[in-house]
């Protein structure tokens, strides 16, 4: 298949080879790297603030990357426990080609995340705003995903159980890695740094007291 | 590298097709699994000490070696006590092994069980150092722990039949050559490029060709239900593995109290 952004994008020429994994490898950086810069801009793009854009931009491929490694050792142990390990470098690369795709639709999107940023100076907003955004992103990268799948899934139905299990892993595991990667966006009253002093702690332990106390109504 | 194509066999299923256990026995090199069911052990017992190391003060060894050692040892003494049932029902309803195969069954099922949970060690690792909450890990820790144990009873038992089967199938194709057989498992030459190729069941796939009857199934299921049970109050009884922050280093607390409590209690703590 073809390696420019949009070929990744429509998936229609079936699985990338094994010589289209550096171009894959090298959009993720590249592309998280542009839109982490844009996420990063939200108290300006003065010299003052080089740095949090700067940080912003190594941390997101960093968040896709490091997520992807860590929940690799256990998908190939059971992708091969079920029987499908003669399918694992293709299942790879589908996996690689819709992280790709990701960075791309990010890239896509981060035009509206500079409108808003213009627009609105409410940090909590931009928080939610980029929120909404990477949920777009990979939602809609589930197609591409979906589409590399097909003929896998095709050839033995057990891959989508696997793909469930996949995604299921890689969000739990992704959404720690997020949040113990803050700030993306960089709070205009902390001083930039590239971990917050509390950065490790649980997402799930912090989500849990959040809901415990909108529903105490605190 | 030896080892490490020894244990692929096994989570390939190779060493467990039909073909391969026509004498009734898995060939597997016992020694040499057995060190790597305690090397997988020591490398999820790893990942997981580093919850207890993070968050206390004072680094002792025995914080390291404590659930190196007792993760395999948790496995291997739950099946202790669940086997010799497992073995006798199985008895009951026609299987005919002998004791060194099934110890060899035993230690192929450790070895799919902690293969599962060592590649979970990076998310663990992950999560222990970026956790302070130990309610959290003790509940991630029992997740990773039922999926690799469930994982590992699926191969336990798909194996257990096959072994149970196999000397019928060897019995079946010495007595009738099989010209038949052969000819319909040869793909078609004109077929679709798309259809799906002949593959072989996974190790914890069920034989198409030669099904559970409803009595062992209905054995296997019960038996399934408690070796959850013992597996898990053994966790209990061989706590801690985590370590509490805030409690000093022991290898074993007082006994009293039951696991599905602690859980429901760690759940509550977690919630709250």
């Amino acid at each position: 298949m073809g390696t420019a952004p949009l070929d990744i994008i429509r998936a229609e020429h079936g699985l990338p080879t094994r010589r289209d994994m550096t171009r894959l490898l090298s959009t993720i950086v590249l592309g998280g790297l542009i839109y982490g810069a844009v996420m990063g801009a939200f108290s300006g793009i003065g010299p003052d603030n080089l740095r949090q854009i700067l940080f912003s931009a190594v941390k997101v491929p960093l968040l896709l990357l490091v997520t992807f490694a860590l929940c690799l050792p256990s998908y190939f142990v059971l992708n091969t426990l079920f029987g499908l390990r003669d399918d694992f470098a293709q299942a790879l690369r589908a996996l690689i080609t819709a992280q790709a795709g990701i960075t791309i639709l990010l890239c896509a999107l981060a035009p509206y995340t500079a409108f808003w940023y213009i627009n609105f100076e409410h940090y909590r907003l931009a928080i939610l705003f980029n929120g909404l955004i990477f949920a777009i992103a990979s939602l809609s990268a589930q197609l591409i995903l979906v589409r590399l799948y097909r003929p896998l899934i095709r050839n033995h139905p057990r891959h989508r159980m696997m793909l469930g299990f996949w995604l299921v892993q890689y969000v739990a595991v992704g959404i720690q890695m997020g949040w113990v990667l803050r700030p993306f966006i960089g709070s205009p009253e902390i001083p930039t740094e590239f971990f917050r002093e509390d950065s490790w702690t649980n997402a799930y332990v912090a989500i849990s007291e959040m809901i415990m106390r909108t529903l105490a109504g605190n | 590298m030896n080892l490490v194509r020894e244990l692929d066999r096994i989570l390939r299923g190779e060493a467990t097709r039909i073909e391969n256990l026509r004498d009734g026995e898995i060939r597997i090199p016992v020694v040499g699994i057995c060190t790597a069911i305690f090397i997988l052990g020591f490398v999820y017992g790893f990942c997981m000490s580093f919850f207890s190391i993070v968050n206390r003060d004072g680094f002792e060894w025995p914080m390291l070696v404590a659930p190196v050692v007792k993760v395999p040892l948790l496995f291997m003494l739950t099946l202790l006590v669940t086997f010799p049932s497992l073995y006798v029902f199985n008895a009951l309803v026609g299987s005919r092994l002998s004791l060194l195969s099934l110890f060899r069954l035993i230690i192929a099922s450790l070895a799919v069980m902690l293969m599962v949970l060592a590649s979970f060690g990076p998310i663990t690792s992950f999560f222990s150092f970026s956790t302070e909450s130990y309610s959290f890990m003790i509940l991630l820790n029992v997740v990773l722990f039922a999926i690799a144990g469930i994982l590992g009873l699926m191969f336990l038992l798909q194996t257990l039949h096959r072994l149970t089967v196999a000397p019928i199938v060897e019995e079946l194709r010495r007595t009738a050559p099989p010209p038949a057989t052969d000819t319909s498992e040869t793909p078609s030459d004109e077929g679709i490029p798309m259809a799906p190729p002949q593959r072989e069941p996974s190790s914890i796939d069920a034989l198409p060709s030669h099904p559970m009857s409803s009595k062992v199934k209905a054995v296997v299921r019960i038996w399934i239900v408690i070796f959850g049970f013992v597996g898990a109050q053994m966790a209990w009884l061989m706590r801690p593995f985590v370590g509490a922050p805030g409690m000093e280093f022991t290898w074993f607390r007082p006994r009293g109290g039951n696991f599905f409590e602690a859980v429901w209690n760690n759940l509550v703590h977690f919630l709250n």
